[in-house]
């Protein structure tokens, strides 16, 4: 066992010194203990590290940021703190929330972390906030904003959402980080025919740090669009699972992940199409300058029997300087016969042919290659 | 106006222009024709200051400035542009900011006021208007999803907005239907004026039938090798250039 696992499994004994916990967490965060003393400390060694430096993990440093100005659309704000969460006023009466440490244990999905996830997998030893939400369906729609608040701490909190959108529902929920250092695991119940737009803002100073696992279980007809803005920071670790549990349900993912300076940026999407007739659409952008580096992976698992599936893996990225990487892998594992699925990877340089276009018209060169990043990331904005 | 002389200059790793001159003067339009490979291209790329093309040796003048010190954006906003013959196409951004964009950073190299979005929108669409085209072209991204006689339309409009002093038109007329050349055309004879001079590229005289040249010339192997008036752009749309190698 290992110096990073060693670390989770004394802060695990902190939390059953200093808090009161129900025997159901005891017994849940002692399965987690179990199985992260039987695994090796995230490194290299593992696909999911390979291009990331795990050694992050491990900084405890302090950082502060500025959120994204959320302009004029109508939102109900959770902010989650070290103190637990506040919510913002006129809540709505179709959200139903509550502290994740209230929830009883058959609302919780079961997570299945393995080895490759063993840092999300210490979310379930350590997570001591978050929120249930539950939505019911409702004509109002405003978005609801998540708002980690753990600046100007220098330790790792680690926290724990769910989010249930009932039958017919449909909502937006818009998670934000720009400063400190956080472990979370968000799980969306998307039940049938319910939509959810899951936007993503972690715009982080060079001391933050985001692993992230977010799971979505989709059932019929069920729709979500996820889109994600990513950059900055120490080390961002970024996982999506997505099950397909019944049919003729939608999964979009568009990613923009600017990595400069020192960043380290992973981007992992899985999608399980278990069932028949389900799409996914995976589309990255990302952008890799200085010594900063990017891992983007795509993968698409279909079960056999899942026919009439369809999948689109669009990772496209640039390299703005020469001593920047960019690795990016769209994997694609069919077991069905009647399957449409295309992916494709670029990896390159800013178009030079186009930057002269642009400064062929006046532009001095450096505006004239935030232009041409912007038209880049434009194609992953997919809401 | 502008002086090109005896210049050399390579297109990568191969010699193009070997010893070429050329003067153009206020309110002239120059014709260049010849033959595939000859240089053309590589004339106007040169002057609009692609990296790509290299100048050896030789001077280029415009308006009393050494033109080939200059950096491509700095030439836009002297009075050089280049209406490509390929026009590149840049998702996600849509014509009314790419060239408010681009006039601003004009004025702003000349210290001149920036033009506001009112002011902008104002003359953009009075000029379209008289320009002929569709105001559609201001909304769409540039030159995306753009037929070709569209971008090369689009070419002549960013021209008419930034109002150079020298525009170079390399085989514009390329891949245009005859009521796509007029528009085009139109949109260059609008702004011929006395302080204005073209310097026009192309493979085939018909384009000559609606922009009249006052002079045209015949580029090949890197240099002008002949010059003349409109006539000469006749007797090589008979003759072709077989005469070229005799």
């Amino acid at each position: 066992m290992a110096g990073l696992i060693n670390n989770w499994l004394s802060a695990a004994e902190q939390l059953t010194v200093n808090e009161a916990q129900p025997a159901w967490l005891k017994a849940q965060r002692e399965r987690a203990g179990m199985q992260l003393k039987s695994y090796q400390d995230p490194s290299r060694k593992l696909e999911y590290w390979r291009y990331a430096d795990a050694g992050r993990l491990a900084e405890e440093k302090s950082s502060s940021g500025q959120l994204k100005d959320l302009g004029e659309v109508p939102q109900w704000v959770i902010t989650i703190s070290e103190h637990g969460y506040n919510l913002s006023e006129n809540w709505p009466a179709h959200l139903q929330v509550s502290s994740i440490m209230d929830a009883k244990p058959e609302q919780l999905k079961d997570l299945d972390f393995d080895q490759e996830t063993a840092a999300n997998l210490s979310n379930t030893l350590l997570y001591s906030q978050g929120v249930g939400l539950i939505a019911a369906p409702s004509e109002d729609s405003g978005q609801v904003v998540v708002i980690y608040d753990f600046a100007e701490a220098g330790k790792w909190h680690y926290v724990r959402n769910q989010f249930v959108l009932s039958a017919n529902s449909g909502i937006t929920v818009h998670e934000q980080l720009s400063s400190g250092r956080i472990n979370v695991v968000n799980v969306f119940d998307v039940n049938s025919k319910a939509r959810l737009n899951r936007l993503q803002h972690i715009n982080l100073n060079e001391q933050g740090a985001m692993v992230g696992f977010t799971c979505y279980e989709l059932a019929e007809g069920a729709e979500v669009i996820s889109m994600n803005w990513h950059q900055g920071g120490s080390l961002q670790h970024h996982i999506q699972q997505v099950n397909f549990n019944q049919s003729e349900s939608l999964f979009k993912s568009g990613s923009i992940n600017k990595s400069f300076d020192n960043n380290n940026i992973t981007d992992i999407v899985n999608v399980n199409h278990h069932h028949k007739n389900n799409r996914s659409e995976v589309t990255h952008r990302s952008m890799a300058k200085d010594r900063s580096q990017i891992f983007n992976n795509a993968k698409a698992l279909v079960a056999p029997g899942a026919d009439q599936s369809e999948i689109e893996q669009d990772l496209k990225n640039i390299l703005l300087s020469e001593d920047a990487k960019i690795f990016s892998k769209p994997e694609l594992e069919v077991y069905a016969d009647e399957v449409i699925a295309a992916h494709g990877s670029t990896i390159g340089a800013l178009d030079e042919q186009s930057l002269f276009y642009l400064q062929s018209r006046g532009i001095p060169v450096a505006e004239a290659r935030d232009i041409m990043i912007e038209s880049f990331e434009q194609e992953a904005i997919i809401c | 106006m502008l002086t090109i002389k005896d210049i050399y200059a390579k297109a990568g790793d191969k010699d193009i222009l070997k010893g070429l001159n050329l003067e153009v003067k206020p309110g002239e339009v120059h014709a260049i024709m010849g033959p595939n490979g000859a240089g053309k291209s590589t004339l106007g790329n040169l002057l609009a200051g692609m990296p790509y093309v290299e100048p050896q040796s030789g001077s280029v003048e415009f308006l009393g400035k050494d033109l080939l010190a200059l950096d491509p954006e700095e030439r836009a906003a002297e009075g050089v542009f280049l209406a490509f013959q390929y026009p590149v196409e840049i998702p996600g951004v849509n014509n009314m900011y790419f060239l408010r964009t681009a006039l601003n950073a004009q004025r702003k190299y000349r210290g001149e006021e920036p033009v506001d979005s009112a002011q902008f929108l104002r003359m953009v669409k009075q000029k379209i208007k008289a320009m002929n085209m569709r105001d559609d072209l201001l909304k769409r991204p540039v030159n995306v999803g753009f037929s070709g006689g569209e971008k090369k339309r689009n070419e002549v409009f960013q021209m008419g907005v930034l109002e150079p002093r020298l525009a170079i038109l390399d085989e514009t007329d390329s891949g245009l239907d005859i009521d796509a050349l007029k528009i085009v055309a139109d949109g260059v004879n609008q702004l011929r004026s006395a302080d204005r001079s073209f310097i026009i590229i192309t493979h085939y005289q018909r384009l000559l039938d609606y922009i009249e040249p006052d002079f045209v010339h015949v580029l090949a192997d890197g240099k002008i090798v002949k010059s003349g008036s409109k006539k000469l752009a006749l007797e090589l749309e008979e003759q072709g250039y077989g005469w070229l190698n005799q």
